[in-house]
């Protein structure tokens, strides 16, 4: 352990960890908000009356569930270049090298995982909403809108708010499979530093702090939330 | 419509015209986390054998180059992908590796090299030619592996087990010296300071670092510089196969750069000793 080389400025690494740590922050803050618009769509899907929207739905959760992160990062990182090309040249005739910035790339993977476990978590919110009050709702002439946002959501943010929470918190720890496709943040940064100064304990174990800072705050924020959504909740006691 | 569709071809015949690969513009890979080949300063610059060694190369290519940090996982299948022309990033030139990507000349390689103790008798051998490519060996190369075998004749040469390093000695050497196989290359080093054997071979990216220490300082390396042959061809630049422009671009700069000496002292800058491929 050498801490002195975590120092700040050109003499350290301490200025490429934090800003590491913040393309973490960006990049898991993109996925997850792009992971809740996935699932409050899917979740949509799945709850829809409609057959094919349904099945739709269900593959999405059942294949990005099923497989590891990890292949489908390579999968889009590796192929999707070659169909944005293949699209710009089939429809453009741009012939030129064009690719995905890795920071989208990225996002888009672990959105599009993040959005699998958010569409199942929103969906069984949904459900645990009692008809009954939907009902009653509509009993005495409620709007669908007004159903939708006075009735609905509050309940489903209530309900879902706790298992969000673990959805985010997978989504800042699979940022971390990201550095295979060379986007800097916290773990890449790390094995940069450890390859280059043959010193990995010292990065590793500073990411691992990175890490459960960002984690331990994050749960803070999200216990926060939860009070706040269970205002007017009585608790069994 | 119909004009939609007339400025759409239109364009594309006019970019169509430049589409195809233009090779004054080249993307190298690089890894930068592989000290002393490719790595990063503290201030986040990417620095290194390769690095400079690229931008000597993209000199002499007349070509505009730029460097890309790429994970060493997936390095290969994203050069297939096209994310960038060419890898340098310490990689082995080997069979395995040739089926799916070709190579410029090795430009690197890390030698192969014997040390003794300072008292020894024959701490300041040398032989006529101070590097010996084992995969062509020409009649001044034949000569120095004569010298070689004479000097350590009936002597104990110590190596490490299941290594590159053994192969040669039994190859080349097995019937004139005594062969002794260490499971660690430090026991090895504790048997070359006691006496137990009169010289070890090692790779020189082992030796250099442990004879600038205090480990090494009754050590000193002797006799030629071994590459190729049993110890592989070295370090290339990877890309496609389809490029034979690009390799053969690369093969000649590399030429000219070891012709030239920029190559062996970048070497010396970042190794200690000079890695470069003659």
């Amino acid at each position: 352990m050498n801490l002195s080389l975590l120092v700040w400025g050109d003499a350290g690494w301490g200025d490429e960890l934090f800003y590491g740590a913040l393309m973490t922050i960006a990049v898991a803050t993109a996925s997850y908000l792009l992971g809740i618009l996935f699932g409050i769509g899917f979740a949509a899907m799945k709850l829809s009356r409609h057959t094919f929207l349904h099945l739709i739905a269900d593959i999405y959760t059942t294949v990005i569930r099923g497989i590891p992160e990890l292949l489908i990062i390579y999968l889009v990182f590796f192929s999707g270049g070659n169909l944005l090309r293949a699209i710009a040249k089939g429809l453009f005739g741009y012939g030129e090298f064009i690719d995905l910035p890795i920071f989208i790339t990225g996002m888009l993977c672990i959105g599009l995982s993040a959005g699998a476990y958010a569409t199942e978590v929103i969906r069984g919110a949904v459900l645990a909403v009692p008809v009954g009050q939907i009902e009653a709702a509509r009993a005495i002439g409620m709007s669908k809108s007004k159903r939708f946002y006075r009735i609905l959501v509050p309940q489903v943010a209530r309900y879902a708010l706790p298992g969000l929470g673990n959805v985010w918190q997978l989504t800042l720890k699979e940022t971390s499979l990201i550095s295979v496709i060379g986007l800097v943040e916290i773990m890449r940064q790390a094995s940069i530093g450890s390859g280059s100064t043959k010193e990995p304990f010292t990065f590793y174990f500073a990411a691992l702090l990175l890490y459960l800072i960002l984690t331990s705050f994050s749960n803070r924020g999200f216990l926060w939330a939860e009070v706040r959504a269970n205002r007017g909740v009585r608790e069994v006691s | 419509m119909k004009k939609l569709a007339l400025i759409t071809t239109a364009i594309f015949f006019a970019v169509a015209g430049q589409a195809i690969a233009s090779s004054d513009k080249i993307r190298i890979a690089t890894e930068g986390a592989y000290a002393p080949w490719n790595y990063k300063d503290s201030a986040g610059n990417l620095i290194g054998f390769e690095i400079d060694l690229a931008k000597d190369l993209c000199q002499r290519m007349k070509v505009e180059c730029t460097i890309v940090e790429q994970a060493w996982d997936g390095i290969i299948p994203a050069l297939q992908a096209g994310k960038y022309d060419a890898i340098m990033a310490g990689m082995s030139i080997t069979d395995k590796r040739k089926k799916i990507i070709s190579f410029s000349r090795a430009y690197a390689s890390t030698p192969a090299k014997f040390v003794v103790l300072k008292s020894s008798p024959n701490s300041s051998f040398k032989t006529m030619e101070s590097d010996i490519n084992l995969t062509e060996i020409s009649d001044g190369e034949k000569a120095s592996i004569g010298e070689l075998v004479s000097k350590f004749k009936g002597k104990t040469v110590g190596v490490q087990v299941a290594t590159t390093h053994l192969n040669f000695l039994n190859e080349y050497m097995g019937k004139d010296v005594n062969i002794k196989i260490y499971d660690t290359q430090e026991n090895l080093d504790l048997d070359l300071q006691a006496g137990r054997v009169d010289a070890a071979l090692a790779s020189m990216s082992y030796w250099a670092p442990l004879l600038k220490g205090d480990k090494g300082k009754d050590m000193t390396a002797v006799g030629p510089n071994l590459t190729g042959g049993p110890f592989g061809a070295g370090v290339g630049v990877g890309i496609r196969q389809k490029d034979e422009k690009i390799v053969a671009m690369f093969t000649k700069a590399i030429n000219e750069s070891i012709a030239a000496g920029v190559a062996s002292k970048l070497a010396i800058k970042h190794f200690g000793f000079d890695a470069s491929v003659k």
